[in-house]
C-alpha cells in the first residue's frame, strides 16, 4: 500500500467511528420531505449501468423507510428518472431538477460524457450534484458544487500500474482503449501516461468504439508486438468480449484494467481467459464489512444477482445524502454547504470523504479476477 | 500475423454479408430501405438465446427456429407497416419512416421481456469452444460454422433467385410489379415471401452474431445497421451478389486498417474507401439491375 495513503486511511478509520451508526434517529430535519432528483440510464445503450442504480436507489428508498439508512427522522425520497442514454434528456432533467425549487440535490447522471453537459448547468445555478459513476477526467473540475463519490480513474490507475509491476516487473505493454467514450478515453491516456512512468514501454496502442463486438484485429496485432502487460481501458462489455477473443487467440500476457472491469459479468461470462486478470477499482464485492455484507446479500436476494459497482457507488452516494439530511440539511444550499463540511461517512463503500478538488477521498483496491468471483491481489 | 488478420476479416465479412443480402433484398423488390431490419436480428438473437438456454434446445435447432421466427416477424412487418402504404401508393419515403416506428416498437418489446442486461449464449466457458490452427491462424468451431452456415445460405438464395418458381416471381415482381400481377403472379404472397426470406437472413445474422461473440443485447443491430446500409449502398442497391461482395470488402477493409495500425481510424477508412468506390463507380459494384437478373 502506497505509504501516504496509510496515515490518511488511519484517519478516515477513526472519523468512521464518530460517524452515525445507522439506526434511524431524529435529526434537525425530523418529519420534513427531501426530495433527492436522480438522473440515471435506465434504459438505451447505457442501461445496464443505469439499471443496477436504479435498482440501488429503491432500495435506498426501502432502508430509509424502514430506517436501515438514518436519515434523521426525515421523508427522504430518491426519485429516479431514465434519461434513456440521451444527453439532451440528461439536460432536461437537470434543468428541471435544478430549477423546480423542491430538489435538494442531484445524484447522476450515469455516463462521464453526460456529466461534461449537465454539470455546467447545476454549477452555473450554484446546485449541489454528485456523480456517482462519472469517473473521467475533469468532472469536478467542471463547478464548486459538482461532487463525485466514485473514485476517478486518475486515482484508481496508477495504483494498479504501480502495484502489478511491482509483482510482475514487466518491461513492455500494449494499450486497448474505446476512443468515444469520455470514461474509456481517460482510461487509455492515463493508462499510456502511467505505464510510461514507470520505465515500461507501450510497444501499442489499439481503439474500438463503444458497442464493437470484434477485438480480433487489434489483439492480432498486439499479439504481434508481444507485450508482457494488454492494458484495457473498457467497461465489462467491451472488456468481457476483449478478454475472450484474447484467449481464443492464444495471447498470454498479463491483463490490467480499472473501474470498468469490476464487474460480476468479468468472470461469469468472459471465462477462464479472464482469469488472473488484475483490475483497480474503487469498491470490492467480497469486503468483509458488515455494511457491504449485508449490502450484497439484500440486493442479491432482491434483483436475483449481485450488486455491480454502479450499484455500489449509487447505494453509497444515498447513505452520503442521507447522512447530511440527518444532520439538517433539507434544500439546495443546506445541501451544498453540508456537502463541503463533510469530513467522512461510513458507506458501503468503506468511510468516505471528499478532497479539495470534491473528489472521493478514498483508496482504492486491487482485485485479481478468480475462478468464480474477484480476490485481492497480492 | 497477416493469416490471422485475413481470417478476422473473413469471419466479420460473412456476417455483415448475410445482414446486408436481406436488407437489399427487400430494396431490390420493393425499392424501400426496410429500417426495421436490425430490429429483426435483434429479435431473433433473443429468441434464439430463448430457445437454447432458456429450453435446452441444441443450438442448430435454435438458429432454424429463431430464423424461421424472424421470417414470420418479417411477413407480419410488410403487413403492418409497408402493405397498408403500398396500397395507397405512398411513395417510398412514408415506408422508410413506418419501418422506424416498427424498429422502435420491436426494441420496445424485447426490452419488455428481457430487461436491459446482455445475454450470453454460454458463461463461466466462454473460451472453451475447441481452438484449431490454419497454419499460424487460429479459429474456433463456432466461427467456421458461422462462416460455412453464412456462405451456403447466401447460396441458397442466390439458387432460389435464379433458378425456382418463386425466384422468378421474386425477380418479376422486382422488374415491374403491375406487369408481374398482369402476367398473373401473385403480388401479396410473391411480397410475403421476399419479406420471410429477407428478414430470416437477417435473423439467421443475428443469431450467428450473438454465438460468434457471446453477447445479445438490446442494441446490437446499431452497429451493423449504419455498416448493412454502407455496404448494400456499395455492392449497388438490391445487388444481391453486390451485398455478399460488400460485406466480405467492408470487414476485409475495418480489419486491414486495424492491422496496419490505424484502429483509430478504421471507420474513417472504411467509409472513405466506401466513397471513393462510389465516386469511380456510383451504383457500387452491381447497381440495381442484378437482382432482376439474377
Amino acid at each position: 500500500m502506497n505509504r501516504t495513503m496509510v496515515p490518511a486511511l488511519a484517519l478516515l478509520a477513526i472519523a468512521a467511528l464518530v460517524a452515525p451508526s445507522g439506526a434511524a434517529s431524529k435529526g434537525p430535519a425530523a418529519g420534513k420531505t427531501v426530495h433527492v432528483g436522480v438522473i440515471a440510464d435506465v434504459t438505451g445503450g447505457a442501461g445496464v449501468y443505469g439499471t443496477p442504480q436504479k435498482n440501488a436507489y429503491e432500495m435506498a428508498n426501502d432502508d430509509v423507510k424502514s430506517g436501515k439508512i438514518d436519515a434523521g427522522g426525515a421523508n427522504l425520497t430518491f426519485d429516479v428518472a431514465d434519461a434513456a442514454t440521451d444527453g439532451a434528456q440528461v439536460v432536461n432533467l437537470m434543468q428541471k431538477y435544478t430549477t423546480d425549487g423542491s430538489t435538494a440535490i442531484v445524484l447522476g447522471p450515469t455516463l462521464s460524457g453526460e456529466a461534461f453537459k449537465a454539470f455546467p448547468l447545476a454549477a452555473r445555478a450554484n446546485f449541489p450534484v454528485m456523480g456517482t459513476s462519472t469517473t473521467a477526467e475533469g468532472v469536478t473540475a467542471l463547478g464548486p458544487t459538482v461532487y463525485r463519490d466514485s473514485l476517478a480513474e486518475s486515482q484508481v490507475i496508477p495504483t494498479t500500474v504501480k502495484r502489478t509491476h511491482d509483482k510482475w516487473h514487466y518491461k513492455t505493454a500494449a494499450v486497448i482503449f474505446g476512443d468515444d467514450n469520455a470514461f474509456t478515453k481517460t482510461d487509455g491516456d492515463i493508462f499510456a501516461r502511467e505505464l510510461k512512468a514507470a520505465g515500461v514501454d507501450v510497444v501499442d496502442t489499439e481503439t474500438f468504439h463503444i458497442k464493437d463486438t470484434d477485438f480480433q484485429a487489434a489483439l492480432t496485432r498486439i499479439e504481434s508486438k508481444h507485450p508482457d502487460v494488454i492494458a484495457i481501458g473498457a467497461l465489462f462489455p467491451e472488456a468481457t468480449k476483449i478478454i475472450a477473443q484474447a484467449g481464443k487467440l492464444g495471447i498470454k500476457a498479463h491483463l490490467i484494467g480499472g473501474n470498468g472491469l469490476n464487474s460480476p459479468e468479468m468472470y461469469s461470462v468472459a471465462g477462464p481467459a479472464a482469469q488472473g486478470a488484475v483490475v483497480g477499482a474503487a469498491w470490492f464485492s467480497g469486503a468483509k464489512y458488515s455494511s457491504n455484507v449485508d449490502f450484497v446479500k439484500r440486493y442479491t436476494a432482491k434483483y436475483g444477482k449481485g450488486p455491480d459497482q454502479f450499484a455500489a457507488q449509487s447505494y453509497a452516494a444515498a447513505q452520503i445524502v442521507a447522512y447530511l439530511v440527518a444532520h439538517g440539511a433539507t434544500n439546495k444550499d443546506e445541501m451544498a454547504a453540508g456537502l463541503k463540511g463533510v469530513r467522512v461517512v461510513q458507506t458501503v463503500l468503506g468511510p468516505i470523504g471528499f478532497d479539495a478538488n470534491r473528489d472521493a477521498k478514498s483508496s482504492p483496491v486491487i482485485l485479481s479476477i478468480v475462478k468464480d468471483g474477484f480476490a485481492y491481489f497480492h | 500475423m497477416i493469416a490471422q488478420q485475413l481470417l478476422n476479416g473473413l469471419f466479420l465479412g460473412a456476417v455483415y454479408a448475410l445482414f446486408a443480402v436481406g436488407y437489399t433484398l427487400v430494396f431490390g423488390v420493393l425499392d424501400i430501405l426496410n429500417l426495421a431490419h436490425a430490429a429483426i436480428f435483434t429479435a431473433a438473437a433473443f429468441a434464439a438465446f430463448s430457445l437454447a438456454v432458456g429450453t435446452g434446445m441444441p443450438l442448430p435447432l435454435a438458429f432454424l427456429i429463431a430464423a424461421a421466427m424472424a421470417g414470420i416477424i418479417g411477413i407480419l412487418l410488410d403487413r403492418v407497416a409497408f402493405a397498408p402504404l403500398r396500397r395507397r401508393n405512398a411513395g417510398t419515403l412514408v415506408p422508410l419512416i413506418s419501418s422506424i416506428g416498427v424498429a422502435i416498437i420491436i426494441g420496445a418489446t424485447l426490452r419488455g421481456i428481457y430487461g436491459v442486461d446482455e445475454r450470453h449464449f454460454t458463461t463461466g466457458a466462454a473460451d472453451t469452444a475447441p481452438v484449431l490452427h490454419l497454419g499460424p491462424a487460429a479459429f474456433t468451431i463456432v466461427e467456421l460454422t458461422i462462416f460455412l452456415a453464412a456462405v451456403v445460405l447466401m447460396f441458397v438464395l442466390s439458387w432460389t433467385l435464379r433458378a425456382s418458381p418463386l425466384g422468378r416471381r421474386i425477380r418479376a415482381v422486382a422488374e415491374d410489379r403491375v406487369a408481374a400481377a398482369l402476367l398473373g403472379v401473385n403480388l401479396e404472397r410473391t411480397i410475403a415471401a421476399t419479406f420471410f426470406i429477407a428478414s430470416s437472413l437477417g435473423g439467421a445474422a443475428g443469431v450467428l452474431t450473438g454465438l460468434e461473440y457471446n453477447s445479445v443485447t438490446l442494441d446490437m443491430g446499431g452497429p451493423i445497421e449504419l455498416k448493412g446500409l454502407a455496404i448494400i449502398i456499395l455492392g449497388g442497391m438490391g445487388s444481391v451478389t453486390g451485398a455478399v461482395i460488400g460485406g466480405f470488402v467492408i470487414g476485409a477493409v475495418e480489419t486491414l486498417a486495424t492491422a496496419a495500425g490505424l484502429s483509430e481510424w478504421r471507420d474513417a477508412i472504411t467509409f472513405g474507401v466506401m466513397f471513393l468506390i462510389l465516386v469511380a463507380r456510383p451504383t457500387g459494384f452491381f447497381g440495381k439491375r442484378a437482382l432482376r437478373q439474377a
